[in-house]
């Protein structure tokens, strides 16, 4: 496990970070800004979702701490070191979105392939691979040529690669895609291990509901801005409170409508926005204090579903 | 092990070259075995012709153009691999498999040349080390083109390259020769194009030493200045996880 002092250090750190994608060779046109001026920092053990509609940058953001690409402005760091760098590659794992093998390679002499290129001896290989293929089932197909493997093999494979060498960053792009319900829930695991004994996990993705099992750590980008980020995002996850009066909805709420946001009100019924659970209890007391005669209270929470969708439509 | 994965991937991975190799090794033969036997031709220059242009076309096509296409590079790329050894050991692969090629082809041209006494072997230790020289040239070139350009196009964009280099030097040398902007031309043109007429005289075994070693100089100097210029852009690259 990580010292208090490893909790609070950015492992990830991106400063200013803008990328514009030129459009024409000469770069004379000003080209699509993918990433705008964005700022933040993951620390150690951490899992962290990115999530945005299409087109919102993850993967720019992901290329970026990767080192694929280069930014246009500002710095990514890994562990301290600048992305590219061979010190920052040295702790990277990386899963790309559509994983792709030599085709002649079997899953066994791929996983091989890799070990070799991360510098490891013969016999490390050799003991990694075997641990690879046993934690990610791979087993029956670890001797059998890559062309042949399905959408799940392939992210099964691609996942084993990321983690040789047991790295410190792992940056997953849709890393459950293809995968059956049982792969899911064994990925979820395999990640939740990996974030205990201190492995940094971003992970880009689409599923939500995975993501929210995974993590309360969102980066929620909008059209290359970082909408909302970490904490800010976890208190955002705001809910409902539905409550049940025996009459006069309707009164209560012109009494409290300026203090109050009230998303749905009838005679009996209403529902009253609240950012937080702290807020309930003094909530309840101007309820009563206005003469409401309660008879349920019930706080209904967002999921990141909900979060998602609110972001999305602020900004819509 | 990392030299020698690298290495091994670039030498297999191309396994539908491996037929071409041995259809090459037929046809080898059934010119030895034709009725009409060609007295006069030297073997050699089949070898430089096939070996050293041809092959390093073929082998080279999509080297780095696929890994690219396919994706496959950006997991490469985050593996503490410099990138200029990538390319480094690539063009090992890819040296190996024309150094193979070559000295099997040879040694087949000398017992079919042994046994039918059919045209000729002259100098055939110094076609040999042309072909080798000019495999590597075309090899590296191509490999540089391929950090640039996608899938097979590499070897594509050489080829039309090639020919239309060699007409463009025919027409000048027709109707033009004399012009002093068409002699620049050409002699650009003969010292940063592949350097087929020099490792020709080369083997063809003409001229004095000196100027022969001053012939495969050349052809070195070029060869590193191929690598060196697609080493740059291959480190200068991005690589977006965009598939084709």
């Amino acid at each position: 496990m990580s010292s208090e002092h490893d909790i609070r250090t950015a492992v990830i750190e991106c400063n200013n970070l803008t990328k514009v994608y030129r459009t024409t060779w000469s770069g004379r046109s000003k080209g699509i800004c993918a990433l705008q001026d964005i700022s933040l920092r993951i620390r150690v053990a951490q899992i962290v979702g990115l999530i945005g509609p299409n087109g919102a940058g993850k993967t720019t953001l992901l290329n970026l701490m990767a080192g694929l690409i280069f930014p246009t402005k500002g710095h990514v760091a890994i562990c301290g070191h600048f992305a590219r760098s061979m010190e920052a590659r040295q702790s990277l794992g990386y899963m790309p979105e559509s994983p792709a093998f030599l085709g002649t390679y079997s899953a066994r002499a791929v996983l091989k392939y890799h070990g070799a290129l991360l510098g490891l001896s013969r016999h490390e290989i050799n003991q990694e691979t075997d641990k690879l293929i046993g934690q990610l089932e791979l087993q029956e197909f670890a001797d059998r040529p890559c062309s042949g493997f399905s959408q799940g093999m392939k992210q099964r494979l691609s996942l084993a690669i990321a983690l040789m060498n047991n790295p410190k960053v792992l940056l997953l792009d849709e890393p459950s895609n293809g995968l059956d319900p049982i792969g899911i829930i064994k990925l979820r695991d395999l990640l939740k291990q990996l974030r205990d004994s201190g492995t940094t996990i971003v992970i880009s993705s689409h599923r939500l509901g995975e993501l929210e099992k995974l993590t309360s750590n969102f980066i929620f980008l909008y059209r290359g801005q970082v909408v909302s980020f970490d904490d800010r995002l976890v208190s955002d996850q705001s809910g409902h409170l539905r409550i049940e009066v025996i009459s006069g909805g309707n009164d209560i709420t012109k009494q409290l409508q300026s203090k109050y946001s009230f998303l749905a009100v009838s005679d009996t019924k209403l529902t009253i926005n609240v950012t937080g659970e702290e807020h309930v209890p003094n909530l309840v007391c101007d309820l009563v204090n206005s003469g409401a005669r309660i008879t349920s209270v019930v706080l209904e929470r967002e999921n990141i579903e909900n979060v998602f969708m609110r972001l999305y439509n602020e900004r819509v | 092990m990392k030299a020698y994965e690298l290495i091994k991937e670039t030498y297999l991975r191309k396994s539908l070259f491996r037929i071409i190799h041995v259809l090459w090794l037929f046809i080898y033969a059934s010119l030895f075995l034709a009725p009409w036997p060609p007295e006069l031709w030297n073997w050699g220059q089949f070898l430089f012709g096939w070996s050293g242009c041809v092959l390093p076309i073929l082998l080279s096509a999509g080297i780095f153009g696929d890994d690219i296409a396919t994706g496959r590079i950006s997991v490469l790329v985050t593996k503490p691999v410099k990138i200029t050894e990538l390319y480094i050991y690539r063009i090992l692969g890819l040296s190996l498999q024309g150094t193979l090629s070559l000295l099997l082809s040879a040694g087949i041209i000398f017992i079919l040349h042994s046994a039918t006494n059919r045209g000729s072997i002259d100098h055939l230790g110094l076609w040999l080390l042309a072909a080798w020289l000019l495999f590597n040239n075309f090899a590296i070139l191509s490999t540089s083109i391929s950090v640039v350009l996608r899938r097979a196009n590499n070897s594509v964009a050489l080829f039309v390259g090639i020919i239309f280099v060699y007409i463009l030097f025919v027409s000048m040398m027709s109707f033009a020769r004399e012009n002093p902007v068409v002699v620049m031309v050409m002699d650009i043109l003969k010292y940063t194009f592949p350097p087929f007429e020099l490792l020709y005289k080369f083997a063809n075994g003409r001229y004095e030493l000196v100027k022969q070693i001053s012939f495969v100089f050349h052809t070195v100097v070029l060869t590193t200045i191929y690598g060196l210029v697609g080493i740059i852009i291959l480190n200068k690259r991005e690589f977006r996880c965009v598939r084709d």
